[in-house]
């Protein structure tokens, strides 16, 4: 997945009036679009009872000791290889997500590694399982995002 | 006024039911993807206005319409408004045929003395919308074919009455032969040599030579187009001839064990039918379709009418051997109950014996499945299809929403 957006209606005012560059008109609608190519890449969380826009992963590579990625294998993290730097599993809202060309809804969003960097930055990880084959067919993609009570 | 048939057809069901729980789709290009997420299986308008159409492929439809958003099938909840649809209509005309899950025919009444039938189609569409969020389209003209044609000219959000020749007339001539529902590129290529293109040509043409060309069921048609009602509202579903379930095995198969799994599920799937029907069947058939190969297919006679597991694997088992063809790659089954008997009261054969234990046994793993789920107990063969149980989409399929007289 590359992408995720969100109704401006979903966000609070001061969040869109920051991020006016990302705002998008999709039908009738404004949405804000967190996309990874753009700089920086950003992504929002619902951490600590509110929602916050916060880094999406290390891909500047300015964290040494973070991967330099926006995703990370569920598996991984069932694992425990997170465990050194207190992660903190957070829920990313979005309405729509974009992988490989196709806009598809998701009911409430995706679930999300949140860390502090070192010098106590927070950045967001994308958890990502193997696509399931529904998922394969409609994205091409070879992996998906975990999605919120939701199997696609 | 009496005799006048109502058509009402959901406006792009699928899309405006997903708008309904999701309010923030609608005025958007929205696509319902089917079974495999690989085709678009219902379009917005504003996705149509791209170029998408249904059964367009979703990379195709993604270029076409790169804005659009897709969702993934949700059968359940299309179900819950489609009845939710028909027990609002049902309060306005008790003479109602579920044609399909978004398509009703009913009987047309003013709803008060002296009222348009134009009216009481608008006051019928607006309270749907009011109460379902689903926006509708309804015709009403003397015959169900005529209704249905109109209520296609008023798309979407129509209420169109048709109840003088001439209005019939003006409309049926510009609409293309094809459109009538049953007569498609082969029936119009018949019709074509006699100059036969629009509606209205067939309607103004011989009955003799139409029964000539399109038999009986043509015929038939010839006549509602005409203003003759001969077939009639259907407020329940003629008896199944024929019960049957499959479609896409969601990819290449060509292992035999998991073409097998495929066949056990859907004979457990057709025993939910069978059962719910209170029917058996002494014959089941296998029909298998291969990658760019066709079909094939198998049947198998039971001596005795069955509904139960083991007799009909013994029975599936034989029919899928002798549609098997050895090194290809199959792509589609289906499984049909082809001779139906009630389900109870039949005669056992002299060599029958009463198996009362797997008879019990049936009955248990149905109530199971009734209380805790769908094949939350079945045949370990379907183990070999991890990926299908895993997404409880695949629990319920268009085909599973009883009671509709068309698929």
């Amino acid at each position: 997945m590359r992408a995720i957006a969100l109704p401006t209606s979903e966000l609070p005012d001061e969040v869109v009036k920051e991020l006016h560059a990302r705002v998008y008109t999709r039908g009738d609608q404004k949405e804000v679009r967190f996309d990874w190519r753009a700089v920086p890449a950003l992504l929002p969380v619902w951490w600590n009872g509110r929602l916050q826009i916060v880094r999406w992963g290390n891909r500047d590579r300015a964290e040494r000791k973070l991967p330099p990625t926006g995703w990370t294998w569920k598996a991984t993290v069932e694992k425990g290889r997170w465990v050194g730097i207190e992660p903190e599993p957070v829920e990313i809202p979005a309405n729509y997500v974009l992988a490989n060309g196709v806009w598809f809804r998701v009911r409430e969003g995706l679930r999300g590694l949140m860390v502090r960097t070192p010098s106590g930055v927070p950045a967001v990880f994308v958890v990502c399982e193997p696509a399931t084959r529904y998922y394969r067919v409609m994205t091409r993609a070879e992996w998906m995002p975990v999605l919120i009570k939701e199997i696609i | 006024m009496a005799g006048f048939i109502a058509h009402l057809d959901a406006d792009a069901f699928y899309v405006s039911a997903e708008r309904v729980r999701h309010a923030d789709l609608a005025n958007k290009p929205v696509g319902v993807l089917g079974n495999n997420g690989a085709c678009v299986i219902a379009k917005s308008y504003e996705m149509k206005a791209k170029g998408v159409k249904t059964g367009t492929p979703i990379w195709d439809a993604a270029k076409m319409c790169p804005e659009g958003v897709y969702v993934k099938r949700d059968f359940y909840w299309y179900e819950v408004l489609s009845r939710k649809m028909l027990g609002i209509v049902g309060t306005f005309s008790p003479k109602l045929e579920y044609y399909s899950i978004d398509e009703f025919f009913f009987h047309a009444e003013p709803l008060r003395h002296g009222q348009q039938l134009a009216t009481t189609a608008t006051t019928i569409r607006d309270h749907i919308l009011e109460a379902t969020g689903l926006p509708v389209t309804i015709g009403i003209a003397r015959t169900r074919t005529l209704a249905k044609l109109f209520s296609d000219t008023g798309k979407p959000f129509g209420a169109v009455a048709v109840l003088t020749r001439d209005h019939e007339r003006e409309l049926l001539a510009k609409m293309p032969v094809t459109e009538i529902s049953g007569i498609g590129g082969k029936r119009a290529d018949r019709l074509a040599p006699y100059g036969i293109r629009t509606c209205l040509d067939l309607a103004d043409a011989d009955g003799r030579l139409v029964k000539r060309l399109l038999t009986k069921t043509g015929h038939e048609i010839w006549m509602e187009l005409n203003g003759e009602p001969v077939m009639p509202i259907r407020p329940e579903r003629p008896p199944h001839q024929v019960l049957g379930r499959g479609g896409s095995l969601m990819g290449n198969v060509e292992d035999p064990k998991v073409l097998w799994a495929w066949c056990v599920r859907h004979v457990e799937r057709l025993i939910e039918e069978l059962r719910y029907h209170n029917v058996r069947t002494t014959t089941l058939a296998v029909e298998v379709g291969w990658k760019d190969q066709g079909w094939t297919g198998g049947t198998s006679n039971s001596p005795t009418p069955t509904d139960r597991i083991d007799e009909l694997l013994d029975l599936a088992r034989a029919s899928l051997r002798r549609a098997y063809v050895t090194g290809r790659t199959a792509t589609h089954m289906q499984v049909k109950a082809t001779e139906l008997r009630r389900g109870k009261g039949f005669q056992l054969s002299l060599f029958d014996k009463p198996d009362p234990k797997k008879d019990k046994l049936a009955t248990v793993k149905a109530a199971i499945n009734e209380k805790y789920g769908r094949f939350k107990v079945r045949t370990a063969t379907t183990l070999y299809l991890p990926a299908v149980y895993r997404d409880p989409a695949n629990e319920y399929d268009i085909c599973d929403v009883r009671g509709k007289v068309c698929f």
